[in-house]
């Protein structure tokens, strides 16, 4: 019996051995594989390794709660770890990455793609990131209560001040005002259509300027009884504010594209077929905004294919591979001439040249590698004012005064974009 | 202790895990309604069949019971031999040692997780039962040997002394008299360790990198979407990975009982 | 055996049942506090390398005695632990009565009671967080976007999950107590709530203080829940000192200050463990006197 089983062990060594030597060359990819999104990646990287005979890719699975995925990163980069060749960032993450000299510059024609989403994954000039898919803030409105979008920041407050007053729905707005990334989304929204930004043309801070003020007025005073937005806004994150809409008690939403399948389902919403999208509107002097998401793809600087892991990318960002994934998980591809063509409207549930107008509307975060500190000031100033524990200029002005500190602590000043 | 309070008590323990198991047969957008009573009626068990079905969560169970499972065995008698060690035998330093060993468990996990992986990947144990076991039985010992030096400490004397007059070697004595007396002790000590591995997160989230070795905390925390979560098949995977967790300190209960029965016969 | 030979026997042998636990400690853990330890004296944030990783002494400690979020981020988790502790310690008194008195059903009764300390902490945490959302829906008052409030939700589940854990400490402790004390305090004529007060309570009170210890302990370096719960949020007001350091480390890189405020968390724990071992010292000698 015994010799049986040692037979059949030098048999494994020696067909993995052979393995070994025909298969030698391994990839490994690291992003969103859960459901659809794992179904169709995994297809995705088995045509690439069709396309690349002796070529092996792994899939190896990271949490999609956006900071540990970002911890699991830090750990294996900080590391050195070779795998995964290919990483998946959200666009905040690319300038630190780089800067950090943690993923590779990328040699790749970017023309096709979204200027502002390209731009977003440049660091000192140099792109370090391919935008993979875009993300766009939405305002997502209900076309049994409204004719049309609302042209600006004062019809929609009108609106949904009068949706909520006479015609019965509990809440004007809902938007994801928690203590996290989310609530600088939106606020980057309101600050452009009010005319403000967080950095001007020569890198000085101007997030404390009176336009700046002024969104932050309009979105503290949106908040509570006087106005059309719930106080428990201020605890949701995504998934609390479409339930809210899902469930008819609002009239306006502002949230992401994925929200527009589940949106359109008949058997959970009840506000199926009667919403349509838009980018949040202007006030005098400001422009229609879209708060930019997405996600990129980077290569790992201690990869040992680079060359590889580059045909990969570019594989991953070609129209065809965005459209499929248009198609099946419903995410927005970041090449503008797929925008033109009938095949993507056939392809995205919505309403192609809706998402055209918002996609063509959106406004980046800052580019720098302490984004995240500087998104946490911003939390947290900007969830004081929202909750009135200060006014909203003294809540900017110490935002500005931190994010200076931020800046020359980290001998960033007048770097960032 | 009144029957009613006994129940009160039993009811706010148990409260939140009917409402889990109540929530987990609803339909997805029902658990948010406020009002699990009504939505009853249209229950399923689709997020169980889902949990074993697309998500294969017989896999994380089994590792969060291998990585348990090890590090008590490995841990609890360590830790028992060294507490008597302590409580009963001579030996200098011992105050400084149970302050270094106190020092070790108070070092925050945030702190240790990025140069321990360092320190794991060197030695190749990344994604492996030991690159979890070890950093496990590393953190538990300090507080099983503080907590097992106490209950030794306060164990009367008189039985291991009138054994040893007896003649009996200080072996033996362990073994069939202060064992048997002090096994509440080991086991609660045991649950302890146990509990402690199969709650632990951030240590399994960062040393692991695929099924094949992530436990029941990790494989939850990816049923988190990048903004849903899905609900239904968290409280499933709850229900169904607390199951393991009852069987088990139910056979601990056997042993408390059958401890005392014996330690009190040889009394 | 005379008595010297048995001392020298007795010594190795504690020497020897000591040894694996320093083998497998002193394997794993000094590297990383090393590490720590060593960082926190440094200038080094993993963003910006040009900055280098120049030796600051005690400048990432002195940033954040003067780091209002770091103070705030002490006194939540000085007062988190205040407020729970003695909770936990009485509802886990009551709780081991009741596991140790019944007598049908106990292996059932036990079971049940120590189910809350089997959920995973992100679960439990998950969970909570719905049970209170379902109380915004029902009620109107929303725990988790005010600051004082939000602290509710996280205690209730700290409490739910850790009561089982002092339960079964104290669990042993009652069942090393002589059942003859209570039947000659019966016979006296004791009351069940004098019985409690006056033998039961006493003779645990070993077993309570390092229930208090451990529980304190665990209060003081409390991560799990709040960093599921509520991020920390609204603002800063959930955030603990544990979750700001994670903070620090993992999202901001800055592995200097992210180190100094582990070390601040390292600190204060063990601060209050060394007065929790010199009042437990203090008390076995009281009870040896």
């Amino acid at each position: 019996m015994r010799w049986r089983i040692a037979l059949a062990c030098l048999m494994c060594t020696v067909l993995a051995a052979c393995s070994g030597g025909a298969h030698g060359r391994h990839l490994s990819f690291s992003g969103s594989a859960l459901g659809q999104e794992g179904a169709l990646i995994r297809t995705q990287l088995a045509r690439f390794a069709a396309q690349h005979p002796g070529v092996d890719i792994s899939v190896r699975i990271t949490p999609d709660a956006a900071n540990q995925r970002h911890q699991l990163y830090v750990q294996w980069l900080n590391a050195h770890v070779p795998e995964p060749d290919v990483l998946q960032l959200d666009i905040v993450w690319t300038a630190e990455f780089a800067a950090a000299g943690w993923i590779r510059p990328l040699a790749i024609d970017t023309t096709d793609f979204f200027p502002a989403a390209a731009q977003a994954n440049r660091w000192r000039g140099v792109l370090y990131a391919v935008p993979w898919f875009v993300d766009a803030g939405l305002l997502y409105w209900r076309t049994d209560l409204f004719a049309d979008a609302p042209a600006s920041i004062d019809a929609l407050r009108a609106d949904a001040t009068r949706a909520q007053r006479e015609r019965g729905v509990a809440n004007g707005l809902v938007w994801s005002g928690a203590r996290y990334e989310g609530v600088v989304t939106v606020f980057i929204e309101y600050l452009a259509a009010f005319g403000g930004r967080i950095f001007d043309d020569d890198g000085a801070i101007v997030v404390d300027s009176p336009q700046a003020v002024r969104a932050l007025t309009f979105m503290r005073d949106s908040l509570g009884e006087q106005g059309f937005v719930p106080v428990s806004a201020l605890s949701w994150q995504e998934e609390q504010v479409r339930f809210a809409f899902q469930n008819g008690q609002s009239a306006f939403m502002r949230n992401w594209p994925y929200a527009w399948a589940l949106l359109q389902d008949p058997q959970r919403s009840r506000v199926a077929n009667h919403i349509a999208i838009a980018p949040m509107p202007p006030a005098a002097g400001g422009r229609p905004s879209a708060a930019l998401g997405g996600a990129q793809l980077a290569i790992n600087r201690y990869t040992r294919e680079p060359e590889l892991a580059a045909s990969l990318v570019e594989f991953l960002t070609a129209p065809v591979q965005m459209l499929e994934r248009a198609r099946i998980a419903s995410q927005l591809p970041a090449r503008r001439s797929l925008y033109d063509g009938p095949d993507l409207g056939r392809a995205l549930p919505m309403p192609i040249a809706d998402v055209r107008r918002a996609l063509d509307a959106t406004v980046a975060r800052p580019v720098t590698p302490v984004y995240s500190e500087m998104s946490e000031i911003l939390q947290v100033h900007l969830h004081r004012a929202l909750t009135s524990q200060e006014e909203p200029s003294t809540a900017l002005h110490g935002a500005a005064r931190e994010i200076r500190a931020l800046l020359d602590r980290s001998g960033l000043r007048g770097a960032a974009s | 202790m009144s029957r009613a309070l006994a129940a009160i008590l039993i009811a706010m323990l148990l409260g939140p895990i009917a409402w889990m198991l109540a929530a987990s047969v609803l339909p997805e957008n029902q658990i948010f309604s406020g009002a699990p009573i009504q939505g009853l009626l249209h229950a399923s068990f689709d997020h169980y069949r889902a949990l074993f079905d697309e998500r294969g969560f017989l896999l994380p169970i089994r590792n969060s019971l291998i990585v348990a499972g090890l590090t008590t065995i490995i841990a609890l008698p360590c830790a028992t031999l060294c507490a008597y060690a302590l409580a009963r035998l001579p030996m200098r330093g011992k105050g400084l040692f149970l302050a270094l060993l106190l020092a070790v468990s108070m070092f925050p996990q945030i702190s240790v997780v990025a140069p321990l992986f360092l320190v794991l990947r060197a030695t190749g144990l990344i994604d492996t039962y030991p690159g979890l076991v070890l950093p496990y039985v590393t953190f538990t010992m300090p507080l099983a040997v503080w907590l097992l030096t106490g209950f030794f400490r306060q164990l009367p004397r008189d039985l291991e002394d009138a054994a040893l007059i007896d003649g009996a070697s200080r072996l033996r004595v362990i073994r069939d008299v202060v064992l048997p007396v002090a096994a509440p002790g080991l086991a609660s000590t045991a649950i302890l360790m146990f509990l402690y591995c199969w709650n632990e997160f951030l240590f399994a989230l960062s040393f692991t990198f695929g099924p094949e070795h992530q436990t029941v905390p990790v494989a939850i925390a990816l049923f988190r979407g990048r903004y849903q979560i899905a609900w239904g098949e968290v409280l499933a995977g709850a229900a169904v990975a607390t199951l393991p967790v009852v069987i088990v300190v139910l056979a601990f209960q056997r042993r408390i009982v059958a401890g005392l029965t014996s330690g009190a016969m040889k009394g | 055996m005379i008595a010297h030979d048995r001392r020298t026997a007795d010594s190795r042998l504690a020497r020897l049942f000591v040894a694996p636990v320093i083998l497998i400690v002193g394997a794993t853990a000094p590297v990383p506090i090393a590490s720590t330890v060593w960082a926190a004296l440094h200038q080094r944030d993993l963003r910006l390398p040009w900055l280098g990783q120049p030796f600051v002494g005690l400048a990432n400690f002195v940033e954040a005695a003067g780091d209002r979020r770091f103070l705030d981020a002490v006194l939540h988790t000085v007062m988190f632990a205040a407020m729970t502790v003695p909770i936990e310690l009485a509802l886990g008194l009551a709780v081991a009565l009741v596991m140790h008195r019944v007598q049908r059903g106990r292996a059932i009764v036990r079971a049940a009671a120590l189910l809350p300390w089997a959920i995973p902490t992100v679960v439990a945490a998950l969970v909570w967080r719905l049970v209170f959302d379902n109380t915004t829906t029902m009620f109107g008052f929303d725990w988790f976007s005010n600051s004082r409030a939000a602290w509710i939700p996280i205690a209730a589940a700290d409490v739910w999950k850790t009561t089982p854990f002092v339960a079964v400490l104290l669990l042993a402790g009652l069942q090393t107590i002589d059942q003859e004390i209570y039947e000659s305090a019966r016979l006296d004529g004791a009351s069940a709530t004098r019985q409690l007060f006056t033998i039961t309570v006493p003779l645990l009170a070993p077993a309570i203080v390092v229930a208090a210890a451990f529980r304190t302990l665990d209060a003081l370096r409390l991560f799990d829940l709040p960093y599921v719960m509520t991020g920390g949020g609204p603002g800063t007001a959930t955030e603990p000192l544990s979750l700001y350091a994670f903070v620090a480390l993992m999202e901001r890189l800055r592995f200097g200050y992210g180190s100094a405020l582990s070390i601040s968390v390292f600190a204060l724990t063990f601060l209050v463990a060394l007065a929790f071992v010199r009042s437990l010292g203090h008390a076995s000698r009281v009870e040896a006197s």
